[in-house]
């Protein structure tokens, strides 16, 4: 089957003289769910941003569906990311506009310029972007302004418009780093049913390896810009995760009894 | 003898005197370039007062027939900043979305546009409204290019630091759905920055209405010109009067306009 994404030998360095990825290659197939760990300045980011071309790369090639990103401009391009679902840290709502708005932002891309200036949404979009927030237990907020929820309200809020675009792939940057433990569990959550359901393969870059362990199919390990790990979770032993981060597996637990789970499953 | 302990740092205290130290010699050779001299005033104290007491005081009525043209150029010196701030608002706003290295679909003339309208502020209002009069003649519709041209460049600036603070990472996911740029404009960066836009907008019609004053006293209309003609026939009591109905416009509308800031960036 041919897959979604394909990075071949991707590298990007920066203005500054900063080396995000060195020759970065790996393929995303259908409803695969990935975590891509590493510690911060690792190229988390950097990986995430050149799929949808919102960073541009410096050599390689991104193929996305059969096309490659980095060759596309325009209407080409802004048709590719419209595959491609985001996820961002920080939500990026546009917090001043309805919850509803918010979420059929994720049609602009389908929609003619002047249609989508005026926010003309046609009617089975309104019903479907209503339906989703059902589905997500936000109904009762739609007309609510977006910045009048709770971190994992507005998450969920992301999830909706991300969704709204029937994406290909869903791209999430570092989704849960600004939420409380339950919040997280919940997007987390919705995220892997709402992507399994859907066959929509989705990146998530975390900090949290207990999360990854738990909930991916796959993970992929960065360290300074470089791939040192991809491979299933129940193969990430503790060696490898000392490459990743290159510290003790006891280290990165803050409880401090890394020692007792030996088991990468208990972590969860 | 014992020692003082100091209080701050020494090289901290040599600081101090030495800004101390230059900001009078500062005073002192300026005052010599521009034989500026405080005693002057004192001298001349009798002349200034008896100025102020015998031809302003007390304000005078303007005769009864003129007074019905005098307020209505005060509507025009109103109409004039209105108007000058509103069309130059929506001029800003489409090139401002262009001064933005962030949100112009062309960032690398974004350094250029800022530019552009950095050099228009930095020439006053007062200058504009000279350079124009000379080249097109005196009247309203000057005066109103004049404001124009200086409010425009402030907006320009006053809006693409607005969006740098706000919008960024709201553009950010609409640009990842593949929106266009008029959309993302539309859907992103008109909602989050209307309100810091409207409160930029009545700041700017403040300085507005002080500026079209002035404006109208060297040939653009209005109560400016009214004023200025009651100075020159000598009429200072009168001028006063006008004066004071200046101060009581400019306060109302700071009063309306602060009070609507307020409103907008709660």
């Amino acid at each position: 089957m041919e897959p979604i994404l394909r990075f071949d030998n991707v590298s990007k360095h920066y203005p500054n003289g900063v080396h995000a990825l060195k020759g970065v290659s790996f393929e995303v197939a259908e409803g695969e769910f990935i975590s891509v760990i590493g510690p911060s300045g690792s190229g988390k980011s950097t990986l995430l941003r050149a799929i949808n071309r919102l960073i541009p790369i410096n050599g390689g090639t991104v193929w996305l569906d059969g096309q490659a990103v980095s060759a596309q401009r325009g209407t080409a391009l802004r048709q590719l990311r419209r595959k491609v679902g985001m996820i961002f840290q920080n939500y990026n709502l546009v917090y001043s506009l309805s919850v509803l708005q918010n979420v059929l932002h994720g049609r602009l891309g389908y929609m003619g310029g002047l249609k989508g200036v005026f926010g003309l949404y046609s009617e089975e979009d309104k019903q479907e972007g209503l339906d989703l927030l059902k589905e997500l237990g936000l109904e009762e907020f739609a007309y609510n302004r977006a910045s009048d929820l709770s971190g994992g309200q507005k998450q969920r809020v992301g999830i909706a418009r991300a969704i709204m675009q029937q994406p290909k792939l869903l791209l999430c940057d570092e989704p849960i780093a600004s939420l409380d433990p339950s919040s997280a569990k919940t997007i987390m959550d919705l995220l892997k049913s709402m992507t399994q359901k859907r066959n929509i393969a989705c990146i998530v870059n975390l900090h949290q390896l207990d999360v990854a362990l738990k909930y991916s199919t796959r993970i992929i390990g960065l360290s300074k810009g470089e791939i040192v790990f991809d491979g299933r979770p129940e193969e990430l032993d503790d060696a490898t995760i000392e490459r990743i981060y290159g510290t003790s597996r006891e280290n990165l637990m803050i409880g401090g009894h890394g020692n007792d789970q030996a088991d990468p499953a208990h972590c969860a | 003898m014992t020692k003082r302990i100091p209080l701050i740092a020494r090289d901290l205290k040599r600081l101090y005197t030495g800004f101390l130290l230059a900001a009078v010699a500062l005073f002192l050779l300026c005052s010599y370039l521009t034989e500026f001299n405080p005693m002057v005033l004192v001298a001349n104290g009798d002349a200034f007062w008896e100025f102020i007491t015998e031809d302003f005081l007390p304000p005078a009525l303007p005769p009864a027939s003129r007074i019905p043209g005098i307020f209505s150029s005060v509507l025009v010196t109103l109409a004039l900043a209105m108007s000058a701030t509103t069309v130059a608002a929506i001029l800003a706003f489409f090139v401002a979305l262009f001064g933005s290295e962030k949100v112009s679909p062309f960032p690398r003339f974004a350094k250029v546009v800022r530019g552009f309208a950095t050099f228009l502020r930095n020439i006053p209002a007062l200058v504009w409204a000279f350079i124009l009069f000379s080249s097109l003649g005196i009247g309203t519709g000057v005066g109103f290019v004049a404001l124009c041209i200086t409010s425009f460049a402030f907006m320009v600036r006053a809006f693409v630091e607005t969006m740098e603070d706000v919008s960024q990472d709201c553009v950010e996911s609409l640009q990842a759905v593949g929106a266009t740029f008029p959309q993302r404009v539309a859907q992103a960066i008109l909602p989050s920055c209307l309100s810091g836009f409207l409160s930029w907008f009545l700041y700017c019609v403040e300085v507005n209405i002080r500026a079209s004053t002035i404006v109208g006293m060297v040939g653009g209309g209005g109560v400016g010109l009214t004023l200025f003609s009651y100075i020159k026939s000598f009429h200072y009591d009168i001028a006063l009067s006008i004066i004071l109905l200046i101060a009581a416009m400019v306060i109302v509308v700071d009063q309306i306009t602060g009070k609507l800031r307020k409103e907008l960036l709660k």
